[in-house]
């Protein structure tokens, strides 16, 4: 009998560990009160500390900010967490996501649109200089012979710019050709890698990585960053083939506090907000009224005609992905 | 005492069946509700597995090759530096696999495939190490030390002397190795280059850039029919030798002489060129920073990284990772080690051969389960209900126990098995209670292993990445986390931070292994001999 009650008391004792350790943790990640507000983002939004502390003082709320991966990661998590969703309010789905958000009911009420850009390529002026080239203009020339070897791209099935540029390829190509442009690029040595940053600062040679790739899959906002001593830009953007991008902000439902993630909404689209989106994530404000820095109006300008952005991209998405991906692998 | 079985075993049994099997059901049973046989059923699936399943073979079949000589020597011959060379060849084991397949991306005359493999050999040779060596330095070398006087040669020794008392301990370190290379998540993600895919890298891509749940579903009935058969092969191997050394001493350790020469220039050669090179790259690279030497990597590790990368300062993340540690490396701890002397007093019931094995399996099955399909599993389980454990912190610790438990009994299940069954016998008629053979049998001579299992334990947790990534958001965000988002922004100052970062977790899992080596070395004279009789 003895050893019988020593079992009994392990197992009390084990239980009543597991119970206590569970059932004193917050039951949210975060203790929520009515005065917080979290915002989940994908991993380039930034928002200065003195915008928070702005925020915050304006509105006597607490911002919590979690960044949750890109565009896609982002939706996606979103969408396996909805029965208890891990923020108020999501910033950053973008039009290639949207539609799987709404399919999914991820939002209380409508996306907000918060701002847009255009991703298309950019080129190293100075590779091409140096190399008696004459850069490519339109995204059909990626693929001849003079420019093998010189292009990176995002992995459309890791990286929304890299969709985006998938899906703008579908509309230019059509469903009939967009494969052989593909394969025609993979023949001509065209890079893969995950996602922007590494494609951007790791890989292209016109970046602050110095990488060996002098044309890379960016934004048409991208050469205002890359600015000599004498206000010209080192790289510039190949305005054929582009995608129109536009994020989007939501209220997630079943939100703890959704009152307050309404306030945070409106305080991304306030003209505060809006003006820093050119300097801190190099997209266009989608209030126009907003002006540009001078370093935009100098050196970017938007694509004439856009790609891919009214194509049923939730609808063919996975299709695109696996024929794309047959490609190249 | 046989009699109280079912109830004992209802503690361990409750916590892996309602925090490991529940929630992989559900993953499993979503999945077979679609049609997930045309999901997998196509070229890819079969290239996927089959690279899965040969490159966990060599890996395995390699690590456990160089285990062999520096087990010896490290195990059972005495040098200076013997214990720090014993912390380090452990250190790559629990380096955040991300770190691992970082270590070795500069590899480039090598083909992908060489190093993958050889970044699993790097990162397991430790524990086929660590498990070897703690039985063979068990061995009585009587029988070693009398074949040799009649002649024998040192490898004929080896072979038909030494090598069959390792045969348990070879086919456990390959089982473990074997799920641990078949279940990589990191490593293949970093050295794979989007071109080579192991299940597990599958079933990611699967659940989180397609949400194509079916598919996920198939890939993991597959990883998990993968790793549960190779489990259950290599216990059907071992299961005829389970009886280790009949007379039990641990004090083998010989100084290390001449005739060691072989093994001793083996281990060094294993040391210099697969240990010391990465491990010295990281420490290199921490304390770069533009080319020159610079603690700027450090100073940098208050901020959140170039272009605001991180959510929550490393910091805050460390803190994090010690509150997860703690939960999860007492909640392993505890039911391992109970589960462990549950099963080595179910197998002294000869009658009951096959519950030992059914059991030890349902403990066994978490290590090869894919953890980032446990992550995904909580999330469709414990989302909401009764048990709303997702949006906790506590999810993760958790995990991580679960995920530790297996090891737990790796560590700790041999050494009660090694205990002498006429201890117990002798115990029994000399009427002594079961907490008295516990107390002053059993646990002295456990205690070693149980340390190396605390170790461990708290280890997993600490690099636990796959279920993490899915279960600890914002604020709750590990090191292993933070490292991921510093190494995948690119830029010399997030790959700086996240080498200084590594570089720390390095010295601290130095510390942890080194200070428990230390422990049970001043406490290595058994003190069964003394205290075996209660009654004294």
């Amino acid at each position: 009998m003895h050893n019988r009650n020593r079992q009994v008391g392990i197992f009390l004792a084990l239980a009543v560990a597991v119970g206590v350790a569970i059932f004193q943790s917050p039951t949210r990640q975060h203790a929520h009160s009515s005065h917080d507000v979290v915002l989940v983002t994908h991993d380039s939004f930034v928002m200065s500390k003195e915008l928070v502390a702005d925020f915050e003082k304006t509105s006597g709320l607490k911002l919590t900010l979690i960044k949750a991966g890109d565009a896609g990661s982002l939706t996606n998590r979103l969408v396996l967490t909805k029965d208890a969703p891990i923020a108020d309010a999501v910033f950053g789905i973008d039009n290639t996501f949207a539609g799987l958000a709404m399919s999914h009911k991820l939002i209380d009420g409508d996306l907000t649109p918060t701002d847009f850009g255009d991703a298309c390529f950019n080129y190293d002026k100075a590779w091409f200089k140096n190399h008696q080239l004459q850069a490519p203009t339109t995204i059909a020339e990626l693929a001849l012979p003079q420019y093998r070897g010189l292009t990176v791209v995002e992995n459309p099935n890791t990286s929304s710019t890299g969709l985006a540029f998938l899906a703008a390829s579908v509309d230019k190509f059509g469903e009939a050709g967009w494969h052989k442009y593909w394969q025609s690029l993979k023949d001509n040595g065209i890079k893969v890698v995950d996602g922007w940053e590494t494609a951007y600062y790791t890989e292209f040679s016109g970046s602050s990585g110095h990488g060996n790739y002098p044309i890379v899959l960016s934004y048409a906002s991208s050469p205002a960053d890359e600015i000599d001593a004498q206000g010209h830009s080192l790289t510039a953007s190949i305005l054929d083939g582009c995608f129109r991008q536009t994020e989007y902000a939501g209220v997630l439902l079943k939100a703890q506090n959704p009152e307050n993630a309404r306030t945070l909404i409106n305080f991304l689209v306030s003209k505060k907000f809006q003006e820093t989106f050119p300097t801190a994530m190099y997209m266009y404000p989608i209030d126009t009224s907003v002006p540009l820095p001078d370093s935009w109006t100098a050196n970017t300008q938007l694509a004439a005609h856009t790609f891919g952005d009214k194509l049923d991209i939730n609808t063919n998405r996975k299709m695109w992905l696996t024929q794309w991906s047959a490609i190249f692998e | 005492m046989n009699k109280n079985k079912p109830l004992a075993w209802a503690a361990p049994l409750v916590f892996v069946g309602v925090l490991f099997y529940w929630p992989l059901g559900r993953v499993l049973a979503q999945g077979l509700g679609g049609d997930w046989l045309a999901t997998i059923s196509n070229v890819r699936t079969a290239h996927v597995v089959w690279f899965t399943v040969w490159q966990a073979l060599i890996s395995s079949a390699l690590s456990v090759l160089l285990a062999l000589p520096v087990a010896q020597i490290l195990h059972c011959r005495t040098f200076w530096g013997n214990r720090s060379a014993r912390a380090i060849i452990t250190l790559p084991f629990i380096l955040p696999t991300i770190v691992v397949g970082i270590a070795f991306t500069p590899f480039y005359g090598l083909p992908t495939i060489t190093r993958i493999v050889i970044a699993h050999v790097f990162m397991n040779v430790g524990i086929a190490v660590r498990i070897i060596g703690s039985v063979w330095q068990r061995i009585d070398t009587s029988v070693e030390e009398a074949a040799a006087l009649d002649g024998a040669s040192q490898i004929r020794v080896f072979v038909s002397v030494t090598l069959p008392q390792l045969k348990v301990a070879i086919a456990s370190a390959s089982a473990l190795v074997f799920l641990y290379c078949a279940s990589s998540f990191g490593v293949i993600m970093v050295l794979g280059d989007l071109h080579t895919h192991t299940l597990e890298t599958e079933i990611y891509i699967s659940a989180t850039q397609f949400l194509d749940l079916p598919r996920t579903t198939g890939l993991s009935l597959i990883q998990t029919a993968l790793t549960a058969g190779a489990f259950i092969t290599a216990y059907k191997y071992s299961r005829g030798s389970l009886s280790l050394s009949e007379n039990f001493d641990t004090q083998q350790q010989t100084p290390i002489q001449k005739r060691d020469r072989i093994p001793a220039f083996a281990t060094i050669l294993i040391f210099c060129t697969l240990i010391f090179w990465p491990l010295a790259r990281i420490v290199a690279k921490a304390f770069t920073f533009n080319g020159t030497l610079s603690l700027s990597n450090f100073m940098n590790l208050t901020g959140y990284g170039a272009r605001e990368t991180l959510s929550i300062t490393l910091m805050q993340a460390t803190l994090n990772s010690l509150r997860n540690l703690t939960i999860a490396t007492s909640l392993a701890l505890a039911i391992g080690t109970y589960a462990s002397y549950l099963l080595s007093r179910q197998r002294l019931n000869e009658s009951s051969r096959l519950p030992v094995a059914f059991l030890d399996t349902i403990f066994q099955i978490p290590v090869g389960t894919s953890a980032v399909v446990l992550g995904f599993g909580y999330l469709i389980t414990f989302s909401s209900g009764f048990m709303p454990l997702r949006s906790s912190w506590i999810a993760t610790a958790l995990v991580q126990a679960l995920l530790a438990i297996p090891l737990v009994i790796r560590v700790v299940y041999p050494a009660f098995v090694a205990i002498d069954i006429h201890v117990h016998e002798a115990a029994a008629i000399d009427a002594a209670r079961t907490e008295d053979v516990v107390r002053w049998i059993e646990y002295p001579l456990i205690r070693r292993s149980l340390l190396t299992a605390a170790a461990f334990a708290a280890l997993v947790s600490l690099g636990e990445f796959g279920s993490t990534s899915f279960l600890a958001y914002g604020d709750q965000a590990t090191l292993p986390l933070v490292l991921f988002q510093l190494i995948s922004h690119p830029g010399p100052q997030n790959y700086g931070m996240a080498m200084a970062t590594s570089f720390l977790l390095l010295i601290t899992a130095f510390v942890i292994v080194y200070s428990v080596s230390a422990n049970t070395q001043s406490r290595q004279t058994p003190t069964y001999r003394a205290n075996s009789d209660p009654q004294t």
